[in-house]
């Protein structure tokens, strides 16, 4: 057996205390960190994403499931930094200029962390240059904007203008979502994908990495 | 959409069909609930729209039901029309009766007297409301209410402000509208005009000013632009006495109007010694709370569903809509306005219906409906989904959050507030025990009131008083700002746990 039961229900069930004592327990009983990862997390964030897609959970449940799956990483998170071992994909996220509207980015934020996928958060109204200087500092493949106003898309298109203009457009793939994107938008904007659900955004991004 | 295909979409529910083109509208509009009483012969007139963007061609039928300035302002029958391109319609039957407020003078504070006569207006996102008063006897001697002519692009205030940004010109088309609406109040009176006082959201003050709503289109969503804007009768090309005065509020911060200023005003919270509040339940919720020590404010979007909006059958308070739902003996049983059969369900019937399927445990605390149909019958052949049951749990935990946090800004509990008032449309037709068994308000009901139209009331009270008086501070919140809003969003999203009625036998 390669995993912890309790781990897995623990995430699904959106129990952080639980999730936290289950990866504790599983670390003493010699799991190594990257299979719990692997093994139990990931399997239980997907069908997390799987009853959201059912209309069985909302959004409670998946931030309670995100909130689990983050008090199980902060363990685990030194445990892999010592041993060497990195995630292998990295993902910048934020939602753009003028939106404070995160609850969206933040469900994909835990779902794509949740699969294995290292990411860092700029957190919400992020400007053009804030998200240059992330791509500059973290080295992302991934690019993730949010926004969820039809006044604030723009900036999504400002964005990608200013990775153009800093000459790292072609060092990362840029995603776009949120309520008001469609997948017109993101083609004229030249985004490289679009995803409509946040289990849709790790799909995605699971599809272009197997490309890459 | 196809070359073949035509749009065409109906005011003021703002739904959409898209057709082939040349297809008649009696055939493809009816599926959204738009009645042809006579059946489409072309005698009843019941199904009358006017032409607000695009064309249709003028019929013989049209010609004999309406004057020809009437056509000349797009007055059609619908069930002699064909969708030859896209067009929106404004459909006469979907209008819904639009608050007013019949108090006068005795009802309102009593300020100074003054003389001549004074005009409140109420400019709502999707309504407006107008009175016209005797000012020395506070008495009302005209009313008139519309629609908003700003809905043609858009029902809520960010596709207006898009629309705006986008080069329409709404000013213009709002003021030219309550011209007509002033000209009607007045019939023949308009020298004697003496004041006309408006209230309204941030963004109909700004349309209405011609100010720039830029400042509105992204965060923090703060327009330095906030004070009364007054004009003389020339500057908007009204026909009144150049001595009249033309006075829009000033507004409260963020997006929170002299609406909401108007309703502070007419439930008497400025001179309250406890906490009051005034929940404003529409597409954009506002929420005031405070006493006459000082009031805090904030609006927060509560999206489309209290008007039935985005419920998949959820349509206006009209005839065949499901008004009421009640629990009782293990079975539903659900009120339909006109007594006719159920077409669909309105607002006070869903926040109803899911009070009652919390209540018989059909839909359980998280919002899932417990059976795996994922379908709650409320009165055949009328439904909701999971995705409705959704829509309303996103819609109260806006308000239910908002209202949470003001009280945490105040630093009072719920238990602090003494009175609650449910203010604009849907406040005065919800259940209170069904808000309060959704947790829409968290609040006993004896302390929960429906204040009716509190703007156009306090539009008035504002109007007649000669001095303006003193009000204590008001402050607004940037909810999407507070750093616990997120959490106790999604916190308010879960239906309160209710006791199961015991079955009676």
């Amino acid at each position: 057996m390669s995993q912890s039961r309790e781990l897995y229900d623990a995430v699904l069930n959106g129990n952080a205390k639980k999730a936290h004592e289950a990866t504790q327990a599983a670390l003493e009983a010699g799991f190594a960190p990257m299979t719990l990862i692997t093994e139990s997390m990931v399997p239980a964030m997907d069908e997390v994403g799987r009853l959201f897609e059912a209309e069985e959970y909302f959004v409670p449940e998946l931030l309670l499931a995100g909130r689990a799956m983050r008090s199980a990483m902060e363990l685990l998170r030194p445990l892999l930094a010592t041993a060497g071992e990195k995630m292998s994909v990295k993902v910048i996220i934020g939602t753009v200029k003028g939106d404070l509207h995160d609850i969206g980015k933040n469900i994909v934020a835990s779902m794509l962390e949740g699969s294995g996928f290292e990411v860092v958060d700029l957190g919400s109204d992020v400007a053009p240059e804030r998200f240059v200087a992330a791509v500059e500092e973290y080295k992302p493949q991934f690019v993730c904007m949010s926004a969820l106003l039809t006044v604030t898309i723009p900036a999504m298109k400002t964005t990608i203008d200013a990775l153009n203009a800093a000459g790292l457009r072609t060092r990362v793939k840029v995603l776009v979502g949120g309520a008001p994107v469609t997948p017109r938008y993101a083609r004229e904007i030249g985004a490289d994908g679009y995803s409509e659900s946040a289990s849709g955004a790790v799909t995605l991004v699971r599809r272009m990495v197997a490309i890459a | 959409m196809s070359a073949d295909k035509v749009r065409i979409r109906l005011e003021p529910l703002s739904v959409v069909v898209e057709v082939p083109r040349g297809e008649p509208l009696l055939s493809s509009i009816s599926q959204l609930g738009f009645e042809f009483p006579c059946g489409g012969t072309g005698f009843c007139g019941g199904c009358k729209v006017r032409v607000l963007a695009g064309s249709v061609l003028v019929t013989e039928q049209d010609l004999s039901a309406f004057s020809p300035e009437e056509l000349a302002h797009g007055w059609r029958l619908a069930c002699q029309a064909h969708a030859e391109t896209s067009i929106v319609l404004e459909c006469v039957q979907w209008h819904m009766d639009v608050l007013t407020d019949d108090s006068g003078q005795s009802a309102l504070k009593p300020g100074l007297r003054k003389h001549g006569l004074g005009i409140a207006i109420d400019l709502g996102t999707t309504t407006i409301a107008a009175q016209m008063l005797d000012l020395a006897s506070g008495d009302i001697l005209a009313v008139e209410t519309d629609l908003n002519p700003q809905s043609a692009w858009g029902s809520d205030v960010m596709s207006r402000i898009r629309a705006a940004l986008t080069g329409t010109d709404l000013t213009t088309i709002v003021r030219s509208k309550l011209q007509a609406i002033v000209l009607n109040l007045a019939r023949g009176r308009e020298l004697e005009i003496d004041e006309v006082v408006l209230v309204g959201n941030t963004v109909m003050h700004h349309l209405f000013a011609g100010l720039d709503v830029e400042p509105l289109s992204r965060a923090p969503f703060e327009s330095a632009l906030l004070g009364e804007q007054s004009f003389s009768p020339q500057e908007l090309n009204w026909p009144l006495s150049s001595a009249c005065r033309i006075r829009f509020l000033h507004c409260l911060g963020g997006f929170v109007g002299s609406d909401i200023l108007a309703g502070i005003v007419a439930i008497g919270m400025p001179s309250a010694d406890n906490l009051t509040a005034l929940v404003d339940l529409g597409t954009n919720g506002e929420i005031a709370i405070g006493s006459r020590r000082g009031i805090l404010c904030a609006s927060t979007a509560a999206g489309p569903a209290f008007e039935a909006g985005t419920i998949r059958m959820g349509m206006r308070a009209v005839a065949g809509a499901i008004s009421r739902v009640f629990y009782s003996n293990a079975n539903m049983q659900a009120t339909v306005i006109g007594d006719g059969e159920a077409r669909g369900i309105c607002g006070s019937g869903l926040v109803d219906a899911v009070a009652a399927g919390l209540q018989s445990g059909a839909i359980l605390p998280s919002g899932r409906i417990a059976n795996r149909t994922k379908i709650f019958p409320v009165c055949e052949p009328v439904v909701l989904d999971q995705a409705d049951i959704r829509e309303l749990q996103l819609a109260k935990a806006a308000i239910a959050s908002g209202f949470r946090l003001l009280l945490k800004c105040l630093g009072a509990s719920a238990d602090d507030v003494q009175s609650i008032y449910l203010a604009g449309a849907f406040g005065n037709y919800v259940q209170i025990d069904s808000a309060i068994g959704i947790g829409l308000i968290e609040a006993p009901k004896t302390c929960i009131h429906a204040a009716g139209n509190a703007a156009l009331r306090g539009a008035k009270a504002l109007l007649l008083s000669k001095e303006e008086s003193a009000l204590p501070e008001i402050a607004h919140v940037s909810l999407a700002a507070e750093p616990n809003f997120q959490d106790e969003f999604v916190n308010c999203m879960t239906f309160p746990r209710m006791k199961h009625i015991p079955e009676a036998h």
